[in-house]
């Protein structure tokens, strides 16, 4: 019998560690330590500003295995660890990003019920926080949403958008602050993201064109001989959008981090302070930069969204046009050209 | 009172109300597709020699076929995809 077995080891329990300064004439190893910071870990450490303690959080580990003792322990020259997912050991342990991810979800939830406007006898919000979130709700809604699916559909898909958006707007601005982490620098968090776009974006293709004509489309619009072939040229198709969703929210997010962390590096690479006097401005214009950056990267991720899924909405307009003949679709389904032109890779 | 246009006309009237980049993005995408069959066309026929190559043992002549196969197959969804926009046109 299949014995879920969960292990919490040092659940949230914190120690301070006593760090040692570097030995006199010692160079600190800068790209080990910002690789290091910008990377998910299973603890949170809180560095003490002008000591070289910190505080470390332990995250609880959590193993489910797949197979009888598949989490089983295995020491390494790196220190005991644990069997992947190929050996059977499921691994949901809570990290660095995941409590980030919670955070930015516990602020976004209760911002929004904070400065939403739930008094419905007036219908002009009050105050800075709420007259922002309405805002930014009718741009994501009217510049995004309306504009890239269309008036009818836009409603349907504006939540999900809106949801997106803000998440990822939140846990980008985390990033920011002193202690925190960006949890969109993680390639796993980038993923699972375009991953829910895809998902939407071929439930809107299915809805949108019939899972018939779906189907069809996969075909490429090829005689059936070259299915094998056109079949998974169009499944690959479909991946390279949430791909690129992927790759290009996690490199802009990290990147900006590794930047402003190689520039204060600069001080401790050349063992000079005088260098902070050119490094620390830089810095702090990448810093704001990033600011920038924050709303931007959750406006793209949200903008291709709405583009993807108009892209699948547009597909079934296609269909309704009746061009059924001039794609040829010819009784007996000899021959399936479907005109794909507005799916592929949607 | 004028009467709500339905079916087809609405969703072309929909369609007007798209904003700019979302409709250059839709006139582009029959193009897009077509590209994308010939290089993907190329890379599922590459991929494929390969693995069958490493499962049969035939190497090379799996991914020669294969290539070979794929790259042809990508070519004439390209051909066609586009002797399709140019009727339409």
């Amino acid at each position: 019998m299949r014995k879920a077995m969960v292990l919490f080891a040092g659940l949230f329990a914190s120690s301070v560690l006593a760090a040692s300064p570097p030995a006199e004439g010692e160079k600190e190893d800068v790209p080990a330590y910002i690789l290091h910071h910008v990377a998910d870990s299973p603890e949170i450490e809180i560095e003490i500003p002008g000591s070289y303690e910190h505080i470390a959080i332990h995250l609880p580990q959590i193993l489910i295995p797949l197979k009888e003792g598949a989490c089983a322990p295995q020491m390494t020259d790196h220190g005991e660890t644990h069997p992947g997912l190929l050996a059977g050991c499921l691994d949901l342990s809570i990290t660095k990003h995941t409590v980030m991810m919670f955070l930015a979800a516990l602020l976004l939830v209760g911002s929004l019920l904070i400065w939403s406007n739930r008094d419905k006898s007036k219908l002009v919000p009050r105050g800075v926080g709420a007259n922002l979130f309405e805002m930014l709700v009718v741009f994501v809604r009217d510049e995004l949403a309306v504009k890239n699916i269309g008036k009818e559909e836009a409603p349907r898909y504006t939540p999900y958008l809106l949801t997106v958006f803000f998440f990822i707007l939140f846990m980008n601005m985390l990033g920011l602050f002193p202690w925190m982490a960006t949890a969109t620098g993680n390639v796993a968090v980038t993923a699972a993201l375009a991953l829910c776009t895809f998902v939407l974006t071929q439930i809107a293709g299915i809805r949108a064109a019939g899972l018939g004509g779906y189907l069809a489309h996969l075909t490429g619009g090829v005689h059936w001989l070259l299915w094998p072939i056109m079949i998974p040229v169009e499944i690959l198709g479909l991946f390279t959008k949430p791909f690129a969703l992927t790759m290009r929210l996690f490199a802009n997010m990290l990147a900006g981090h590794i930047v402003i962390f190689f520039l204060l590096g600069l001080i401790f690479m050349m063992g000079s302070a005088a260098v902070g006097i050119v490094a620390v401005p830089f810095a702090m214009g990448i810093y704001f930069l990033e600011l920038f950056v924050a709303f931007v990267q959750a406006y793209v991720f949200t903008l291709l969204s709405a583009l993807f899924i108009g892209m699948s909405v547009a597909m079934g307009h296609h269909h309704d046009h009746g061009h059924a003949e001039e794609h040829g679709h010819k009784e007996g389904g000899a021959s399936h050209d479907h005109g794909k032109a507005h799916f592929v890779g949607s | 009172m004028a009467e709500e246009p339905r079916g087809p006309e609405k969703k072309e009237q929909q369609g007007s109300e798209l904003g700019t980049p979302a409709r250059h993005m839709q006139e582009a995408m029959p193009y897009i597709s077509a590209v994308w069959k010939m290089v993907g066309g190329a890379v599922v026929g590459v991929l494929g020699g390969l693995l069958m190559d490493r499962w049969l043992g035939t190497k090379p002549w799996g991914l020669v076929g294969l290539s070979v196969v794929g790259i042809s197959v990508g070519f004439y969804g390209f051909l066609h995809e586009m002797a399709r926009l140019g009727k339409k046109k």
